[in-house]
């Protein structure tokens, strides 16, 4: 059998293939539970929707970003008060492939809420999740940002923590002598992010696994209550025509690790009925505030993300942190059209984009959808609304301390820009989530841990409750909200996961 | 269909003292490659924003005729006003025509010599198959 399958014509005879584990998803969770168990002996088939793109494969634009990396075009929203992105990957690694690899340890707080208010875990389950995720960063080498990587957005918002004492730091992620070409939402063609296709994935191969690509899975396959294996059609990474079938069989158990929309819709589609199943859908919403310097910026050089500050994760639920993105996104991001639209983006290299993440309370639900596309149904409550607004006035903040002469906060019905002394007029800003362009990029739950089947889809070694050998292993399964990067916790989580399956 | 949707982006980036306009950038070449390779839940949305652009200057300029037909500095404030219609799905389609268009204006070669940003080598339509 080759380590690699790959897109088959519609004409060709059917894959099958088995092992021990099948694996569905190949992003943090996936290849984490695939390499736990393939160092544990057992032979694993890792199968992902996406194609596999080397470092040398990866597109340059957001254009193609979206086009080879995004998942179906980036086109996900959110169904609800207001239409919000979902930014997920498809591709070998998953979304470790397309983010900024940002690496922070699951705080304390958040083991002992779910072992307090959910009754998952206990101290040995801590206490494996983060021997698990101190490991991974050895693996994966993570470090602190190098100073020459910063690039001047990331200095500024260091500057401005100085005098505000917002508690940031540079940030920690699992990259190798990052160079700062501003490239992290491409891929890093440099090849220093260290995201699971370049590290973990042919590690598992190496161990006798098996990586099917372009390899959307339809449906769970079950022997009674028993799973046994997966099938699905091939689908061509580039004309998006359906090649031939595939059928995985899965000796010892299949791990659902297609991320907080797609595992639930997988499930559902396959028939799996539990009452939690789609529930607790949790996300950050994040949306920006641009800072104008009279200096030259120049944010797309430099780490796409090099400061954050988690000063206040826990009051009032937010995380601050730089993001630069390139003229193509700010020309569809900022507001107006025609002569005044390019007026303000001749201001381009005087920008700089700092944004906010919200630990949103609000909760959602997933179905699976038309052709087996993921229905996100999730709007924020004034509550969460209100720590958006907050957040914003605290990004704004940041800039001004930094030097900017004017901020654009990005909301619909508002001035488009601001002065220093009219900074607290933020406070005032909407509460309606239609005014905003937010973006939910960490997602959680829709196949929560929880004690047993009524609130719960599976249990704290991820075990599907009322089946067996169906297990799940990414960030479908994390019960609340993190207030932090998530990766890390899905690693841990996953790896902690899988070592009980053996 | 191709003519509709770029006389609808033609007016949201058109050329200023420092940075190319999008008429100026191959929309035909970024149009085609698009209408080949994007998801079709996204061309839709597109087309349909172009459709919504087309025939509201009766609603933002207060002129009963498509956009094609205003004078330049008419149309200039129509994409302005239609851009931040307080209808929130028109506001929503026309944003997603406008990113498209923002994709193609800003990774031209030309506008980011303009931003003094390294012109983006072509996308390799490469992956792994075997």
């Amino acid at each position: 059998m080759a380590d690699h399958v790959s897109h088959t014509a519609y004409s060709d005879r059917r894959v099958e293939l088995d092992a021990d584990f099948v694996v569905v998803g190949s992003g943090a969770g996936g290849s984490a539970a695939a390499l736990t168990l393939a160092r544990g002996g057992a032979s694993v088939l890792l199968v992902e929707a996406g194609a596999w793109r080397d470092p040398d494969d990866y597109p340059v634009s957001v254009y193609g970003a979206m086009r080879d990396l995004m998942d179906d075009w980036g086109s996900t929203i959110t169904r609800g008060r207001a239409l919000w992105p979902v930014v997920q990957a498809s591709a070998v690694g998953g979304t470790t492939v397309i983010n900024s690899a940002i690496s922070v340890t699951t705080p304390g707080d958040i083991f002992a809420q779910w072992r307090d208010t959910l009754g998952v875990g206990d101290a040995d389950f801590e206490r494996s999740v983060l021997d698990h995720e101190a490991r991974i960063e050895q693996e994966l080498s993570v470090n602190a940002v190098p100073p020459p990587a910063l690039g001047r957005s990331n200095e500024l918002a260091i500057l401005a923590d100085d005098k505000l004492g917002y508690g940031g730091h540079v940030m920690r992620r699992y990259a190798k002598d990052c160079e700062g070409t501003g490239q992290c939402l491409q891929g890093c063609k440099k090849g220093r992010k260290q995201s699971t296709n370049l590290q973990w994935i042919p590690e598992v191969m190496e161990r006798g696994g098996h990586v099917v690509s372009c390899a959307p899975v339809k449906r769970v396959m079950f022997d009674g209550r028993r799973a046994v294996g997966v099938t699905g059609r091939f689908k061509h990474p580039s004309t998006r025509k359906r090649g031939g079938t595939f059928e995985l069989r899965a000796r010892r158990g299949v791990v659902i690790a297609a991320s907080a929309t797609h595992s639930p819709a997988l499930l559902q589609r396959s028939g799996v009925r539990l009452p939690q199943l789609g529930k607790h859908f949790r996300a950050h919403p994040g949306t920006g505030v641009m800072g104008l310097y009279d200096e030259i910026v120049d944010m797309n050089r430099g780490a796409t993300q090099g400061w954050a500050s988690t000063k206040f994760r826990q009051s009032p639920g937010l995380k601050l942190e730089t993001l630069s993105i390139p003229p193509e996104l700010v020309a569809g991001r900022i507001g107006g059209a025609g002569h005044k639209l390019m007026k303000r983006l001749e201001d381009y290299r005087h920008m700089a984009m700092w944004v906010h993440a919200v630990r949103a309370e609000s909760a959602g639900t997933v179905s699976n959808g038309f052709m087996d596309k993921p229905t996100v149904r999730y709007t924020l409550d004034r509550p969460d609304m209100e720590r958006l607004r907050h957040g914003i006035h605290h990004v704004a903040s940041m800039h001004f301390a930094a030097g900017a002469k004017r901020v654009v906060p990005f909301i619909h019905g508002f001035q488009y820009d601001l002065g220093p002394d009219e900074l607290d007029k933020l406070l005032d800003a909407p509460l309606e989530p239609r005014c905003y362009v937010a973006i939910l990029s960490h997602l959680f739950g829709g196949c929560v841990m929880g004690r047993d089947a009524s609130s719960g889809v599976c249990d704290d070694v991820g075990r599907v409750f009322d089946h067996e050998n169906l297990f799940v292993a990414d960030a479908s399964a994390i019960p609340t909200n993190l207030g932090v990067n998530p990766q890390h916790t899905i690693m841990g989580l996953a790896s902690h996961f899988a070592e009980r399956w053996m | 269909m191709r003519w509709l949707v770029k006389q609808a982006l033609v007016p949201f980036f058109p050329e200023s003292d420092g940075l190319p306009g999008i008429a100026a950038l191959d929309l035909d070449g970024f149009l085609d490659r698009y209408q080949r390779e994007a998801a079709p839940l996204m061309r839709l949305g597109v087309l349909l924003g172009a459709v919504v652009f087309t025939v509201t200057p009766l609603f933002t300029v207060y002129r009963p005729v498509p956009s094609f037909w205003l004078s330049a500095d008419t149309l200039d404030r129509h994409a302005d006003r239609i851009s931040s219609h307080p209808i929130y799905l028109v506001r929503q389609v026309v944003f997603l025509l406008k990113m498209v268009g923002g994709l193609c204006w800003g990774q031209h070669a030309a506008t980011r010599e303009k931003l003094a940003l390294e012109p983006y080598p072509a996308d390799p339509p490469k992956w792994r198959t075997t």
